[in-house]
């Protein structure tokens, strides 16, 4: 079954042909089918490629299938080939699965908007270029998906166009992820330098033979992939665009913005895992950058306001999680909460997009409050994802593997207690910002009137995310209750197991600290915002927490440092030099251009006698150059 | 003549006895529909028929013709032409002439030189194969009699045309009081056996170059072009700009590699400046041009520049980038020209640049076919020029013609602008100034329409997934 791979990417590409050159003639019926239907369509083939992929393993641990070589001159023969092994396969489960329920749920959410074709061609070409980024097997087609990735995030921030922050917000998302891709760009043409190859099996089989343990090669190499990782991920410096590509429709942040796009670094760094072992240092770069991320992070998604902007925030300090279980080595355990992380933060995303429009696009929490009892399915459903996002203990999936890499943090050969330290803080403000959240959404006095109430076309794919975000946790379970690795067996194919230091026996205590620091945070919150809300009228008479109010809120003021630190100067500059001297050689090769073109053109004159001459004159100088030569 | 002689002869005796046929057909007074419906048909018969003689080749008909896999690629792709030109005959003519007929007898006859040009390995079916082409063609360019430029076209045609026909003969007749032989094999026999170049021989070489540039409007023997483009009918245009000049370059390449005409120094710097300076001045000479079907004479001059930079090395490599060049410069010019066909009225044809403004808001499918033509022309990825190029500069790499290879590429990038410049006309402004679609033949316009659509499908296909013709190609063998 497996040869039926090539559909998997294929059938959202048909659908994106069809949807771009024909939408506009389609009805909006048959836009939902083909849109939806495609996605839909690839989720069950890779179903059942799933299941033949382990109920008959390959021998070699992957699939490849090659479609076609492009163009074969000398030794430069591109192919365009696709890899399937246990890691992709996870990743285009995701990709697939929750891809449709997104597609199902926005036939729903966006079933008044005008551009409702363009919605979907743009889904489905996403769709099509993240499984191609994740399919391929060599890096160049890799980058393609990347950039393709890249290039629909922007489509979508910017879909409603017609406000003019919208295209801002996404054009910044566009040039800051370009300041990883670029890094990215430069860390392939190293790697074609070194190897002589992109395709991703060779580099790593080659990797360990040319490099010697924490080469300085690797290291350089390990980085630029990094910066690559960084950009698309949002991790720290990269993360300021994320908060703002809230401004995209809800489905979007859910697919785009939570559970695929912004973890193809993660993805990135999992499949070259050789590359990054061979260098201490930069693995050390990636755990301390998730670690700070995922902190600051944290307590910016504490001040927001916009319900979309602190899951967005929430979402940066999630995938912070992951590359600190990336940093630490914990391979399995970075993709495991990668898969609870998609469940329960599209399904949040989901839910938040259903409230928001049934309160008429309101974003604003602090307006919002009382819909428990007048949306309870929006209501179940958006507590199952906080009890996950918070990783309440034992019932929920998001305990499970967010527990898995609090214990690796300290307990992995590179773990240590000060990371460790961090993320435990990080798990009590993600508590915090959760229930935070939920009261004020949901408890409380109602403040804005219910305008329609959602669909079964939105609330089915809730429920069905809502299943996962409680029971996926289940097919990978701690070694002290249970000690069940399904998952983690599947995944050391391809990535290694994760060297501990510490004993197993030790686990216990660190899930109860876990579990401490959520309650304490759900408590904390329940204190302040619906038990004795003065207290939070106190803190806001003081300057000092104002001040860090603010301060937070910004997203720690990236935003202003980078207006000072690069906006400004290269606007200064390119101020001073309006008339750019580079382009004063271009205009020269112009000139001459032209004034080439009009002598030339006086050989045209059109009179039959000057053609005779030209034909003379050229038999002439032939004749000549053979009798002199 | 045995029976498998006139076996192997199918395609040409096809087309001999179209042109008949169709002559009769007409004699009888059938309509202009009906002609050209017939001769489609006649056309997708001479084409198919290339399909049955290849378990025959290699197959010698001595001494004029051979059949060879290289001869039925190239009559394979000057019958599709003619074909394409065919279709889109119908809704251009219609208008314009009471009854077009005799052009489809033209037609076949100019087909079936070109045909003869791709199979003749002797002198005496090169020279009988361009003049049924050269004859021909002088009628269809002064076809539309109504319109002065066509009969300007057609009298400076004719007069440089018997001009460069007269270079060509003396020169064959020096090689042969050189060689005594005018077929290719005998002569590159006596070359071999002959201890060093004459003059006689080289003089007789540069003199064919001569007739043979002029057919194919290399620099310096190129300025008829802009003018036989401009006023011959746009599908006419067509056919000169593909089949013609195809089955011309094909005849000098076996001409080349059977006597094996790139040992000579001197030949072959004498070809090298041609291709220079057919790249540069090509492309600058459409630079600021307005209009449309010159700026495509000045690019197929270019063009040919590009072909004699895969055809200089003369290895295996050569014939693979000359073929698959060849093709992808077929497909392309002939949408091109579809395009400008479609778009004329009956008083003009669709050549002011203006005229192509905001066609893209008025008739976005026949914008983005036209677009991606010239995308091809220009060479841009994914498009098959893209591939044929790319081939082209593999083959010069690989003889270490360095200096025309960048040449290549820099006046590629200069005819990158005129290219662009057509295509951003196309998406510029709001109101197009073209009139409505024609509604007086509308089962011609949308088979015409479709017809240019499979070409585009094709440009893009052969430049994503090229292998499948490369492979074919593999088996060209020229000696």
């Amino acid at each position: 079954m497996n040869n039926l791979l090539w559909l998997v990417p294929t059938l959202p590409l048909v659908s994106f042909l069809i949807l771009a050159l024909a939408g506009k003639h389609v009805s909006r019926v048959w836009v939902a089918i083909i849109g939806a239907g495609s996605v839909s369509l690839s989720a069950i083939i890779t179903l059942i490629i799933g299941i033949s992929f382990l109920s008959l393993p390959p021998a070699t641990g992957n699939y490849s299938q090659t479609l076609w070589t492009w163009m074969q001159v000398g030794g430069f023969n591109p192919k365009i080939t696709l890899f399937l092994d246990a890691l992709s396969l996870i990743f285009v489960f995701v990709i697939t699965f929750i891809g449709a329920l997104i597609h199902i749920y926005s036939v729903g959410f966006m079933a008044d908007d005008k551009d409702y074709s363009r919605f979907f061609a743009c889904m489905n070409l996403f769709v099509f270029s993240m499984l191609l980024l994740v399919l391929a097997d060599n890096l160049l087609l890799l980058y393609l998906g990347w950039e393709g990735v890249g290039l629909c995030s922007y489509l979508l921030i910017g879909f409603w166009y017609e406000n003019p922050a919208n295209g801002y917000a996404a054009r910044k998302a566009f040039i800051i992820t370009r300041v990883g891709d670029t890094a990215m760009a430069i860390g392939l043409f190293v790697i074609f330098y070194q190897f002589g190859t992109l395709v991703i099996p060779d580099v790593l089989a080659k990797a360990p033979i040319l490099w010697h343990q924490g080469a300085y090669m690797a290291t350089i190499t390990a980085l630029l992939l990094l910066a690559g990782g960084v950009g698309k991920s949002a991790q720290l410096p990269l993360q300021t665009w994320l908060p703002d590509a809230m401004a995209g429709p809800s489905p979007v942040s859910a697919l785009i913005h939570a559970a695929t796009m912004v973890t193809a670094g993660v993805y990135l760094i999992a499949r070259m895992h050789v590359i990054f072992q061979l260098s201490p240092i930069a693995q050390m770069i990636v755990a301390v950058i998730g670690t700070a991320t995922l902190f600051i992070a944290g307590l910016s998604a504490l001040t927001q306001y916009d319900i979309k902007r602190v899951l967005a925030y929430s979402t940066i300090s999630q995938i912070g999680y992951m590359f600190l279980a990336l940093g630490v080595g914990a391979w399995t355990a970075a993709i495991f909460h990668f898969v609870i992380h998609a469940f329960f933060k599209a399904l949040l995303f989901l839910a938040a997009g259903a409230v928001i429009e049934a309160l008429h696009h309101e974003h604003n929490m602090f307006k919002m409050g009382g819909l428990k009892n007048k949306l309870p399915v929006i209501f179940w459903t958006f507590l199952v994802g906080s009890a996950s996002l918070a990783a309440l203990p034992l019932i929920s999936a998001g305990f499970y593997s967010k527990d898995q890499i609090l214990w690796y943090a300290w307990a992995s050969q590179s773990g240590n207690p000060l990371l460790w330290f961090i993320a435990l803080l990080g798990a009590f403000i993600t508590a915090l910002y959760t229930t935070r959240m939920m009261i004020l959404v949901f408890w409380g006095e109602a403040k804005t009137a219910i305008g329609h109430h959602p669909g079964k076309l939105m609330t089915v794919p809730l429920i069905i995310l809502a299943f996962f975000s409680l029971f996926a946790g289940f097919i990978e379970l701690p070694h002290n209750f249970g000690h069940f690795t399904l998952f983690s067996n599947l995944l050391h194919q391809v990535l290694p197991e994760t060297v501990l230091k510490a004993g197993i026996n030790t686990e216990l205590q660190f899930q109860v600290l876990a579990s401490l620091s959520t309650f304490g945070g759900i408590y904390l919150a329940y204190i302040f915002y619906y038990k004795q809300p003065q207290r939070i009228e106190k803190l806001k008479q003081s300057g000092f927490a104002m001040n860090l109010y603010f301060f937070w809120f910004s997203g720690w003021g990236f935003d202003k440092l980078y207006n000072v630190l690069i906006v400004k100067p290269i606007v200064f500059i390119a101020n001073i030099n309006k008339n750019d001297v580079v382009d004063k050689l271009y205009q020269g090769i112009t000139f001459v251009t032209i004034r080439l073109y009009q002598s030339l053109s006086f050989t045209q004159s059109g009179s039959l006698r000057w053609y005779v001459m030209g034909l003379v004159i050229g038999a002439i100088i032939i004749l000549s150059i053979q009798i002199m030569l | 003549m045995s029976g498998n002689d006139f076996f192997a002869l199918t395609p040409l005796l096809l087309l001999a006895g179209s042109s008949v046929l169709i002559m009769l057909l007409i004699a009888i007074k059938l309509s202009h529909r009906v002609i050209q419906l017939s001769s489609l048909f006649l056309f997708a018969v001479a084409f198919s028929s290339l399909f049955f003689i290849q378990k025959l080749l290699p197959y010698h008909i001595e001494p004029l013709l051979i059949m060879d896999g290289f001869s039925v690629f190239i009559m394979g792709l000057i019958i599709f032409s003619s074909l394409v030109v065919n279709i889109l005959s119908y809704i251009y003519f219609e208008e314009k002439e009471d009854s077009p007929k005799e052009y489809y007898v033209l037609l076949f006859l100019c087909t079936l030189g070109a045909c003869v040009l791709a199979v003749s390995k002797h002198f005496i079916s090169l020279f009988l194969g361009l003049e049924i082409l050269t004859v021909g063609l002088y009628a269809l360019i002064a076809y539309l009699r109504e319109r002065h430029h066509n009969i300007e076209a057609g009298i400076k045609y004719l007069v440089l045309a018997a001009f460069s026909s007269a270079f060509l003969l003396f020169g064959m007749a020096l090689i042969y009081l050189q060689t005594g032989s005018m077929e290719f094999s005998m002569i590159a026999r006596s070359l071999t056996s002959l201890q060093s170049l004459s003059p006689l021989f080289l003089t007789g070489l540069g003199m064919m170059l001569v007739g043979v540039g002029f057919k194919l409007a290399v620099v310096p023997f190129h300025m008829w072009t802009a003018d036989v483009y401009q006023g011959a009918p746009a599908p006419v245009t067509a056919f000169i700009a593909t089949a013609s000049k195809g089955g011309v370059f094909a005849v000098l390449f076996r001409f080349f590699i059977m006597i094996d005409g790139f040992r000579f120094k001197v030949v072959m710097l004498i070809l090298i400046g041609i291709a220079i300076a057919s790249m540069i001045i090509g492309n600058l000479l459409a630079v600021q041009q307005k209009n449309v079907k010159r700026i495509l004479a000045y690019s197929s001059i270019a063009h040919l520049g590009y072909l004699l930079v895969a055809f200089m090395p003369g290895s295996m490599m050569s014939i693979k980038a000359v073929s698959f060049y060849l093709i992808a410069y077929f497909m392309t010019t002939l949408t091109a020209f579809g395009i400008v066909t479609i778009l004329s009225n009956k008083e003009t044809d669709a050549e002011d640049i203006e005229s192509y403004k905001a066609l893209f808001w008025q008739h976005p499918v026949l914008a983005c076919i036209f677009s991606s033509s010239l995308l091809s022309l220009a060479g841009i990825p994914l498009t098959v020029g893209f591939v044929g190029k790319f081939y082209i500069l593999a083959a010069g790499l690989q003889a270490g013609l360095w200096v025309t290879a960048l040449i290549l590429v820099i006046s590629s990038v200069i005819g990158l602008y005129y290219y662009l410049r057509i295509i951003t006309i196309m998406f510029a402004g709001q109101k197009s100034i073209l009139s409505e679609e024609k509604k007086a033949n509308p089962f011609f316009y949308r088979v015409s329409i479709i017809a240019l659509s499979v070409l585009t499908l094709l440009i893009i296909w052969l430049g994503v997934y090229p292998s499948v013709v490369i492979s074919f190609m593999e088996y060209f063998r020229l000696k």
